[in-house]
C-alpha cells in the first residue's frame, strides 16, 4: 500500500478512536447522571455500543496496513464485535427485569407503563 | 442380567440418534468462528486442516451439549440482510446522539414501558428483534413473554404519546427488516397478513 493511503488510513482510525472513547465518556457521565436503574442501563449499555464498535473499526484500521501478527487481526476484532452485540442485550435485559419486578424503578419518571398493568392482571387472574 | 452387547447396540444407537441431531448449518457457523479465532482465511495448507479441526470441534461440542433445533429455521435474504444491516447502524448513530444530549443536558428525562405484539410467531425472530431493539440506544427490552409474543421495552425520552407511538413505530420496522432478512416463507407471509396495508410504514 501507498504512503499516503496508510496515512488516510490512520487519520480515519484516529477519528474513529476518539469518537468511540468520547461515547464512552458520555456513558459514563450518564450512569452517574441519571436517577433510576432503568434510565442507567441506556447509557451503560448503548452509546458504549456503538463506541466499543468505533474503536474496534479504528484498531481495525490501523492494523489492516500491517497484518502480519498472526495474534492479533480483524477476524479476531469481528469476533469481539459479533459477541459483545450478541451479549450485551441478554445482560441488560436480566438487570432490567430484575430491576423491574423488584421494583427498583421510579414510577414518577414513567408516562406511561404498560407491563404494570399486565403484571397486575395477570396477579388478580390468578387470586380468582 | 443384562447383555453385553445389547447394551453396546443400545449405546451406539442412542449415539446414532444424537449424531442424526447435529444441526450442519449451526456447526459451519461454529467452525466459522473457529477459522476467525485462528486466523484460517489466508491461503496456505493449514487452514484446511484448521477448517476440518473446527468442524469435528463443532460438532463434538453439538453431541456433548445438544440443544434443540431452531425451529422454523431461517433464510438468508442478502439483499434485505444489507438493508437491515444498514438500518440498524444508522439507527445507532442517531439514537446515540439522541440519548447524548439527553445525557448532557439537565433537567429529569421521562420514560415509557410499552408493550407490543410480534407480528411473526418464531423464536428466532422474537430474538432477533429483542437483539436489535438493545443494541439500538434508547429501548431496553424488559420482559418478554412467548406465550402472547408480547416484548416490552422501556423507552428513554417517551414522555408523550407521539414519543410512545414513534417508538412502536420503530420496533415494528425493525421487525419488518429483520422478518424480510431472516426470516422463511412462512415468517414473512405472516408478517404481511398482520399488516396488508404496510400502514406503520408511515
Amino acid at each position: 500500500m501507498s504512503e499516503e493511503l496508510i496515512t488516510v488510513l490512520d487519520w480515519i482510525a484516529i477519528l474513529c478512536l476518539l469518537a468511540g472513547a468520547l461515547l464512552s465518556v458520555v456513558a459514563a457521565v450518564g450512569l452517574i447522571r441519571f436517577p433510576d436503574l432503568l434510565s442507567r442501563m441506556h447509557t451503560a449499555a448503548k452509546p458504549q455500543v456503538l463506541g466499543m464498535l468505533l474503536v474496534l473499526v479504528g484498531i481495525g484500521l490501523r492494523l489492516a496496513p500491517v497484518e502480519d501478527t498472526n495474534v492479533f487481526n480483524v477476524g479476531t476484532l469481528l469476533l469481539v464485535g459479533l459477541f459483545q452485540v450478541v451479549t450485551i442485550p441478554v445482560a441488560g435485559h436480566i438487570a432490567a427485569r430484575v430491576g423491574y419486578r423488584t421494583g427498583r424503578i421510579r414510577q414518577d419518571l414513567l408516562f406511561r407503563d404498560e407491563l404494570a398493568d399486565r403484571l397486575a392482571s395477570r396477579r388478580d387472574g390468578g387470586d380468582a | 442380567m443384562i447383555d453385553p452387547s445389547a447394551e453396546k447396540k443400545a449405546r451406539v444407537a442412542a449415539f446414532r440418534r444424537r449424531l442424526g441431531k447435529v444441526q450442519v448449518p449451526i456447526a459451519l457457523g461454529m467452525t466459522l468462528v473457529w477459522m476467525l479465532l485462528f486466523n484460517g482465511f489466508q491461503w496456505r495448507w493449514e487452514s484446511l486442516g484448521l477448517f476440518v479441526l473446527g468442524f469435528l470441534v463443532s460438532v463434538t461440542i453439538m453431541l456433548v451439549f445438544p440443544l434443540p433445533p431452531i425451529v422454523p429455521g431461517f433464510r438468508f435474504h442478502p439483499l434485505s440482510l444489507a438493508h437491515m444491516l444498514v438500518h440498524i447502524l444508522g439507527k445507532m448513530f442517531t439514537a446515540s446522539f439522541r440519548v447524548t444530549a439527553w445525557t448532557l443536558s439537565p433537567g429529569e428525562v421521562h420514560s415509557s414501558v410499552i408493550g407490543l405484539r410480534m407480528r411473526t410467531q418464531s423464536d428466532l425472530m422474537m430474538v432477533c428483534t429483542a437483539i436489535a431493539s438493545s443494541i439500538i440506544p434508547g429501548t431496553v427490552v424488559v420482559e418478554v413473554t412467548r406465550d402472547e409474543w408480547m416484548l416490552y421495552l422501556h423507552v428513554l425520552g417517551a414522555s408523550d404519546e407521539k414519543g410512545i407511538e414513534e417508538a412502536r413505530a420503530d420496533v415494528m420496522r425493525l421487525e419488518r427488516l429483520i422478518v424480510r432478512a431472516l426470516g422463511t416463507r412462512e415468517d414473512i407471509d405472516m408478517l404481511e397478513a398482520a399488516h396488508p396495508s404496510g400502514k406503520e410504514r408511515g
